[in-house]
């Protein structure tokens, strides 16, 4: 595992319970923005609480409540992980 | 003088409540030119307005996160505030969830930059209390600039103060602290800040950037602007009411620019909303403690396993409900409609206009009725899945399976209850925001088999594979049933992947969902949703199903047939729709038919399962609906007098039922799919389209199995 101050890993990567902040949004055709507006903005911090049981959408803690995004929208935000939650899924 | 107060805020925040509170049941569908969402209106409730204030007309927009036109729902919104449909509000209340401030204030500065009179209803301060989030209202209302209110909307809290500050707040010029934070949200954006990190650095050439002043030069309001620009980011400029100018000279304009401008503002606003939480001490943490009991209440609900367990529950009933537990009231609609009927006929005597007012009028009327059960218990099942929280968390778990066909976790209960009724099922869609994929979805539904196809099903497998026949442990019958379900599931799915890669081509919505606190529904809201629901469905469609049924009965009715007529031929078959029945003959030849089921399928337009009681009339046996033993015995009886060949046998009776399974043989489905979709066209696509495809397979059907032998 990477050192987790360090650590620049996409959303989705992110192990349960674990919390980060946003770094940037990429995306296209409107997500990023969509994104944004929902609140993934850098700087905003982000817990992640659940995965669904096929494995996606995930569920994740932002601001004041709970949104779920698919794995491939997560991908499109990069996070620095906060040290002490958890870390990376293997 | 009068007012014009819209309500905004986002989804899930008791925006409905506080209009309910606000209107008393005195509301109604409001008519928005363009709108296809539901916007609904009414005068404020008359013991709340103060003495001597002017009149006040409560609008209720759709609930959403932001105004950039990213689906019917913003759109809907946008133009509802901005008077492109209708008269613009004099003033605009945004509901705000206490505890989540953050995400709501965004909505708050979009509507600062709109330039409209705002007050902000600050509720459920009371589950943010709980959760340990104190907000004074005034702090938020001293950094902010702007009147802000507390109320509890489900218990009617703060309702008098909130219409005093909207009387008071129509005529006040926007203050000081408003003002300055909307000339901060509106200062001009640059492109490049807006740029993801790292990204292929914008090629910023002067040009490309001149198009956005451009634009700017167009169009001339900042915030309009913004909105244009976001919606060309969004792709979705064909959801905005650009003027020709408009539209050129954002077409100029590069997407990545328009993404990166519109996401630096998004930035910019979220920077403002920051600094006034801080400023009123808002705990910027990120627990989300109104989510400590949902959270708890998840920890089954959206479990891997239990989570799945308890979906297949919920879905269970909702399908039990509309497609059981509806039949005895939509009995009680067919017996009442048949003894009045009765008495009718009792009191005329028999005729043509006593035919007239019985088989058509009456008939007609019930087919209408008839869906009421369905639709209603369908709305209030959904209406209360809402409302507790549960519908996103359905959402959230069949989400990955719904996106192998290219569709929202949303679309999964209105496919569903297509099983039971394409009626209820389609008016169901409404829940879906992208228009495209509402109509994929709606596309799909017909092809769902409903309950009206299973007497068909049940004639022909009765008639035809008896049930002795077995296939290891399972009678031959069952398994031709199971095999029309799984085809009809596997078609509609097929359907909805093909139609979502070419005619409504659109990417797979992004997921995106709030899951909000769980909470206790409201029953009254729902009810007055019903209500809303089921009478739209009676005004918009109740007239068509009436008018078809009428005219359907006349084809099958006109002309009588001859004084001299042999006794064993049908009159039916001089009928015009009985003429068509034998003039199609060489057509239906193909698929193994004979005119006698090319009438009843004509007559089955009426509702599917009228195609029993028709081909009852062909062969002369007046039997009742639950018993249609001696009909399928005639079927098996009956044999060509030429060549003596049984007319029925099980391969054209395979090849009737796979004709069911894809033809849309429902006038009332049609007048639905027109309902929503504003117009004949799509119905009649739906109609040519299905009709080809199931005359296509019932002949691949029957000649298929000819060739391998089969009779």
């Amino acid at each position: 595992m990477r050192a987790p101050s360090k650590a620049l890993q996409t959303l989705d990567t992110l192990a349960l319970g674990a919390r980060a902040r946003v770094v940037a949004v990429r995306g296209v055709g409107g997500l990023r923005l969509r994104l944004h507006e929902m609140g993934f903005v850098p700087g905003a911090a982000i817990r992640m609480v659940k995965r669904a049981p096929f494995g996606d959408p995930l569920e994740l803690q932002l601001r004041g409540g709970h949104v779920s995004l698919r794995r491939a929208e997560a991908r499109r935000i990069e996070v620095d992980l906060l040290s002490g939650t958890g870390g990376t899924r293997s | 003088m009068s007012l014009r107060v819209a309500l905004a805020g986002n989804p899930n925040v008791g925006k409905t409540s506080l209009f309910n509170a606000l209107t008393g049941a005195r509301q109604r569908v409001g008519n928005y030119a363009g709108v296809t969402v539901d916007v609904r209106e009414g005068p404020l409730r008359a013991e709340l307005l103060p003495r001597g204030a002017p009149a006040i007309t409560v609008v209720d927009l759709p609930g959403v996160y932001s105004l950039s036109p990213t689906s019917e729902d913003e759109a809907a919104a946008y133009r509802c505030l901005t008077g492109a449909s209708g008269p613009p509000p004099d003033l605009v209340v945004v509901i705000l969830d206490a505890a989540n401030l953050g995400r709501n204030l965004y909505l708050v500065t979009q509507l600062l930059e709109q330039g409209a009179p705002l007050v902000l209803a600050l509720n459920m301060v009371d589950v943010a209390k709980e959760a340990g989030l104190v907000i004074e209202p005034e702090a938020l209302a001293r950094a902010l600039g702007l009147p802000v209110i507390a109320t509890i909307a489900r218990e009617g809290t703060g309702l008098a103060a909130l219409v005093e500050a909207i009387v008071g707040a129509a005529s006040a010029p926007l203050g000081a602290t408003a003002a300055a934070l909307r000339g901060r949200l509106l200062a001009p954006a640059s492109a490049i800040e807006g740029l993801p990190a790292g990204s292929d650095a914008p090629s910023a050439s002067s040009s490309t950037l001149a198009a956005i002043p451009e634009l700017v030069a167009v169009v001339d309001d900042p915030a309009r602007v913004r909105w244009l620009l976001a919606a060309r980011a969004s792709g979705a400029e064909e959801l905005t009411d650009a003027s020709p100018a408009e539209a050129a000279a954002l077409a100029r304009v590069r997407v990545d620019l328009a993404d990166a401008t519109s996401c630096s503002l998004a930035i910019r606003r979220y920077h403002e909303i920051d600094g006034i939480l801080e400023a009123i001490g808002y705990a910027a943490r990120d627990a989300a403690p109104a989510m400590d009991l949902s959270a708890r209440i998840d920890r089954l609900v959206t479990h891997r396993v239990a989570g799945l367990l308890v979906f297949v529950a919920v879905m269970a009933l909702l399908f039990n409900t509309i497609f059981t537990w509806a039949g005895p009231l939509m009995d009680a609609i067919e017996a009442a409609m048949s003894w009045l009927s009765g008495q009718v006929s009792t009191a005329l005597g028999p005729g043509l206009l006593t035919d007239l007012i019985t088989e058509g009028v009456i008939a007609g009327v019930g087919n209408v009725l008839v869906f009421i059960p369905q639709i209603a218990l369908l709305f209030l099942f959904i209406g209360l899945l809402e409302d507790t929280g549960y519908m996103a968390r359905a959402a959230f778990l069949i989400d990955r399976l719904m996106s192998r066909v290219g569709l929202h976790g949303r679309a999964f209960v209105p496919l569903l209850s297509g099983y039971a009724c394409a009626i209820p099922a389609i008016l169901g869609t409404r829940t879906i925001s992208s228009y495209r994929d509402r109509l994929v979805t709606i596309l799909m539904i017909p092809f769902m088999s409903c309950s009206a196809r299973l007497p068909i099903y049940v004639l022909v497998i009765g008639a035809l594979f008896p049930g002795e026949r077995r296939v290891g442990p399972f009678s031959l019958g069952g398994l031709v049933l199971l095999a029309m379900y799984a085809l009809s599931t596997l078609s509609a799915l097929a359907v909805g992947a093909i139609y979502k890669r070419t005619l409504l081509r659109s990417p797979t919505p992004p997921l995106v969902l709030e899951l909000p606190p769980y909470r206790l529904p409201r029953v009254r809201n729902t009810l007055l949703q019903v209500r809303d629901r089921t009478m739209d469905f009676v005004k918009g469609a109740g007239t068509v199903i009436l008018a078809m049924t009428v005219i359907l009965w006349a084809l099958l009715s006109f002309p009588r047939p001859p004084a001299d007529a042999p006794p064993q031929r049908s009159p039916i078959e001089y009928s015009v729709g009985g003429r068509v029945g034998v003039a199609l003959e060489p057509a239906l030849a193909p698929m193994g038919q004979d005119f006698r089921v090319g009438v009843a399928i004509l007559g089955s337009f009426a509702a599917r399962e009228v195609m029993v009681s028709t081909l009852g009339l062909v062969y002369g046996i007046e039997g009742s609906d639950d018993d249609d033993s001696s009909l399928r015995a005639a079927m098996r009886a009956a044999r060509d007098p030429d060549t003596g060949e049984r007319r029925h046998t099980p391969l054209k009776g395979l090849a009737l039922m796979v004709f069911f399974v894809y033809a849309c043989q429902c006038m009332s489905t049609l007048a639905v799919v027109r309902r929503e979709t504003g117009g004949w066209r799509w119905p009649a696509f739906m109609f040519v389209t299905m009709t080809a495809l199931a005359y296509v397979m019932a002949v691949l059907v029957y000649q298929g199995g000819r060739a391998l032998g089969f009779e």
